[in-house]
């Protein structure tokens, strides 16, 4: 790739830029802010706080023409095969595709199929909020437990944290806890507080293989034979669902049919919280705010599929996102959410950008020789602001930063607490135009030691949204998945796949083994020697 | 006197009934519940024994009219039966009657709107009227009989100048009473809500003891007797059932739980609320539990709907509870209630699942089982031969034990009461 044109002439271009520092890239006036922003709808995307000019954009609209971005994007959304790894589309957009425009791939009748599950969902979700759904005494179900790893557990947990105050009066009655650990720590922790009688469990997995989930769930299923006394049969029809592309492995382990919820292999773990995955969502917000999710998401498709470039804000925000990594080698990346809603956003953004395109080797099976995914972490900011600040405004470091906040927020409640919105606002402004311009956008003073310098040049992107609502983070979080989408095809790698995570699994199922053997010459020496540590301890205990 | 009363419900008719029926010029205003319905449109007037006839008989007697439009009529006493969210209704009368300028008018208040709002209202208007609480103690069932022939009165005045007018008022009411109590309004609208609380309080116990019993092995019919033998006890709303309803035992009580947690955060009452909620459903999960959770094609009789006998009514009554798990599990239900179904259509309208049934064995017929919801006197005694036959399956699950296990048994019934394990 380097050799494509467009590639070497941001090359060129950033030889220029590099020495550029962003204060002075800001001139009186408003033109760049004009210039280097999108607002449209509910959102605001301002990147005129990147290192970058109009010159900058030109080049990388011409890198993403040349990379055939609008074709790819069309392949995207067509069900064609994009996940070439696995031979399959990648289609979360059809997920929230509204059922009235038709979708066939090879022959399937897609929509269809989407809105057919989607219904049962709500069948399943309607029957339990209105305490119709019976545990093994014939009580309602009042606690709802999902049990789900990675995307079957960041998506539904994010969305639940963020959109909470829009659960319906009616449907306060009801919880929903999410486990996912291995280990069973989240599970020893909850199961005390709960009553099995009323507890239902979703058992999320895509494959129904995954050993984390399936481990969880034995335990559960234990917890409700041990409390009810009652056959495993009548526990797995009442207090169990499954919401996975596998029904068979289901129904072997125990979930009847009738309690099953279908998805394909077509919707990728991090990309499922559209799916039946999202069912804890629609539990804790109620249906019709779950439409809304997919209302919101679909609005941002149809923006991705159709604005030009210039305009268009996944595409903006990953170019600009190339530009940092491949041209001002700029290799970690900050999620600052500056509302308290999106704490679970800076995780689940890891996944759905590290796994996505943490690449190394492209769609034709060569390794590259340029930078992909850089280092993805972030938290609430103004937590954030009390930890790892520091290191953005005066390490050695280079790093982007996303800042992400709402307009408006507590419109039915009292003075002080929008004042805290306002606060928090004012935080989120502060340090980014510290970050960006360094004290140089205070009052000069020339005592100042060099300890409290601040050199600034740290690029960021802020986005807003009007207000939270559902909808909206539904376009959020799918600008989040198009922005992902546009990097790999620029870097021409399969974001849809995950080979990197499989064989530490398969690795650990050998370990298990050996954990109560003595130890294996097969085995590294540090793997052995902590294995003999593990056992001398054990062994320790039992005397 | 001229009277007008203030209220669409069961009290205001009660009051409007018995005040003519005792002579008094009496008007009443039904307010936003609307002059336009034929009293035989009234569930409240048709769901209570005697009622209508009475009303009747004073309308015709020229004793009792209804006042069509909303107009201020000069009257001595104004008499307040608004339900307990319609405080904002009772300040627009009492406004009104400060307008007219009367002087030396007597309101009764008979509204469990709050504790002080008696005061409140009092506070609108001028020295020369008072306002009167008399607390409603009304028994659905046995309104009339409780209005006319009260073994107590309880009235909270502020004011002794009320007290005489009050007195003659309440004059033809008199033969059976053993106990007037005089109160300040603040004093007796509290005790109003501790007597229905109190109640509540004793239900909810007792269906707990109940439920425990069941877990134990113990009948609960034997710990009753024990514990109503005890004089500081007594056997008054002592007995287990499957959830209490009605329309203002609820209501009082909800709203007094809501009063006591606003001072206090929580609240007994609350839990006992929320508890005979859960017990409502209590016939299902023993339905449930008897089937395993496995209802598939099973078909349910239910004896009785109201939510006590003797009435139509089936506000806050279990059986709608029940119906509605039973539907939701897609059971086949036929019930049968000798007052009640009226008004149960009237909420289920023609959902295919439930049939209404002409007597109580056209409802068993077929069924899987017979979930006996009110005790209405013509359940007690079954022919029981008769039932066995009809029944597909032998399971007879009883919300008020009003049946005898021994005899159950004996008729080849599997038998499961409330608290007898």
């Amino acid at each position: 790739m380097n050799s494509i044109d467009a590639w070497v002439s941001l090359q060129c271009h950033a030889e220029e830029m590099k020495d550029v520092h962003l204060k002075d890239l800001f001139h009186p006036g408003e033109e760049r802010f004009e210039a280097l922003s999108i607002s449209e709808d509910h959102y605001l995307l301002d990147v005129s706080k990147q290192r970058i000019n109009s010159e900058t954009l030109e080049k990388l609209m011409d890198l993403a023409h040349q990379q055939e971005l609008d074709g790819w994007i069309e392949k995207l959304f067509s069900g064609e095969k994009v996940n070439a790894s696995e031979q399959r589309a990648a289609l979360h957009t059809a997920l929230r595709q509204p059922d009235n425009i038709e979708l066939h791939v090879d022959g399937q009748d897609i929509t269809t199929g989407v809105h057919r599950s989607l219904n049962k969902m709500q069948e399943l979700v309607e029957q339990i909020q209105c305490a119709q759904w019976r545990g093994f005494e014939g009580s309602p179900i009042r606690s709802v437990v999902n049990i789900g790893v990675g995307g079957s557990n960041l998506g539904p947990l994010m969305a639940c944290d963020a959109l909470e105050q829009y659960a319906p009066a009616e449907l306060r009655h009801l919880d929903v806890h999410f486990v996912s650990s291995m280990d069973g720590s989240e599970l020893e922790k909850l199961l005390p507080g709960l009553d099995p009688a009323t507890t239902l469990f979703i058992i999320s997995s895509k494959s129904f293989s995954t050993v984390d989930t399936l481990a969880n769930a034995n335990t559960a299923r234990e917890w409700l034979l041990k409390a009810s006394n009652k056959s495993v049969e009548l526990i797995n029809q009442h207090h169990f669902i499954a919401a996975t592309a596998n029904p068979a492995r289901a129904l072997e382990w125990g979930v009847p049919m009738k309690n099953q919820l279908l998805l394909w292999d077509w919707v990728g773990g991090r990309y499922s919280l559209w799916s039946v995955i999202g069912m804890p969502i629609a539990l804790k917000i109620g249906m019709k705010n779950f439409r809304e999710i997919l209302k919101g998401a679909h609005a941002m498709d149809a923006h991705f599929r159709e604005a030009p470039f210039e305009k268009n804000m996944p595409v903006l925000l990953g170019l600009v996102g190339v530009w940092n990594i491949n041209f001002l080698n700029i290799h970690a990346h900050a999620i600052l959410p500056y509302d308290g809603r999106m704490a679970q956003l800076p995780a689940y953004l890891e996944q759905l950008e590290m796994e996505s395109n943490g690449k190394s080797i492209n769609r034709e099976g060569e390794r590259i020789s340029f930078r992909t995914c850089p280092v993805l972490w972030g938290q609430v900011g103004s937590s954030a602001q009390h930890a790892f600040y520091q290191l953005l405004h005066q390490g050695t470091e280079p790093v982007m930063c996303d800042f992400i906040a709402t307009a408006m927020r507590y419109e039915s409640e009292g003075d002080e607490l929008r004042e805290q919105h306002q606060l928090s606002l004012a935080n989120c402004l502060a340090q980014s135009r510290l970050l960006a311009m360094g004290d140089s956008s205070q009052a000069k003073n020339e005592s100042v030691s060099n300890y409290k310098h601040y050199d600034g040049n740290q690029p960021s992107t802020t986005i807003m949204l009007d207000v939270l609502t559902p909808e909206t983070f539904g376009g959020l979080i799918a600008m989040y998945e198009h922005k992902v989408f546009v990097q790999s095809v620029i870097w021409g790698v399969n974001p849809f796949d995950q080979w990197g995570v499989e064989q530490g699994k398969q690795m650990a199922t050998n370990l298990l083994k050996e954990l109560c053997n003595s130890g294996n010459d097969n085995l590294d020496a540090s793997t052995n020697g902590i294995i003999r540590f593990v056992q001398d301890q054990n062994k320790g205990a039992s005397k | 006197m001229k009277i007008t009363v203030y209220g669409s419900s069961l009290s205001a008719w009660v009051a409007a009934a018995c005040l003519a029926k005792v002579g008094n010029d009496v008007v009443i205003d039904e307010m936003a519940g609307g002059s336009e319905r034929e009293l035989n449109d009234i569930s409240v007037i048709r769901d209570e024994p005697g009622l209508w006839s009475q009303i009747q008989r004073q309308i015709e007697e020229r004793r009792l009219t209804r006042r069509l439009q909303q107009t201020t009529t000069a009257a001595d006493i104004h008499w307040l039966s608004l339900q307990p969210t319609e405080q904002a209704l009772a300040e627009r009368v009492i406004d009104d009657i400060q307008l007219t300028g009367e002087k030396g008018v007597l309101i009764i208040n008979q509204c469990n709107f709050t504790v002080g709002a008696t005061e409140a209202l009092q506070s609108r208007l001028s020295n020369a009227n008072d306002v009167v609480f008399i607390p409603d103690n009304l028994q659905e069932g046995l309104a009339l009989k409780g209005f006319t022939q009260p073994k107590h009165i309880i009235l909270g005045i502020d004011n002794d100048k009320a007290l005489a007018k009050t007195k003659a008022l309440l004059r033809p009411f008199k033969s059976e009473l053993d106990f007037l109590q005089l109160m300040s309004s603040r004093e007796a609208e509290f005790t109003k809500y501790a007597i229905t609380g109190m109640l509540a309080i004793r239900l909810g116990y007792i269906n707990e003891l109940a439920n425990l019993a069941d877990a134990l092995g113990v009948d609960i019919s034997v710990v009753q007797d024990g514990m109503g033998a005890d004089p500081r006890i007594g056997h008054h709303y002592l007995s287990p059932g499957c959830g209490f309803g009605g329309q203002n035992f609820a209501a009082y009580v909800t709203k007094f739980s809501g009063i006591l947690q606003k001072e206090r955060q929580q609240s007994l009452l609350k839990t006992v609320m929320e508890e005979n909620e859960v017990q409502k459903e209590l016939l299902f999960r023993k339905l449930w539990q008897h089937y395993q959770g496995d209802l598939d094609g099973k078909v349910v009789a239910l004896w009785g709907a109201s939510f006590k006998p003797g009435t139509a009514s089936i506000d806050n009554a279990p059986s709608l509870k029940i119906i509605d798990a039973l539907i939701s599990q897609n059971i086949r239900v036929q019930v049968h209630d000798p007052e009640a179904l009226v008004n149960l259509r009237a909420i289920y309208k023609a959902n295919a699942l439930i049939s209404y049934a002409e007597s109580p064995l056209a409802a068993a017929e077929g069924a899987d089982a017979l979930l006996l919801v009110t005790e209405w006197p013509m359940y007690w005694s079954p022919d029981y031969p008769r039932l066995a036959s009809l029944m597909r399956t032998r399971l007879i699950i009883d919300g008020r034990n009003i049946f005898d296990s021994d005899l159950m048994a004996q008729h080849g019934f599997t038998y499961l009461g409330v608290g007898r394990h």
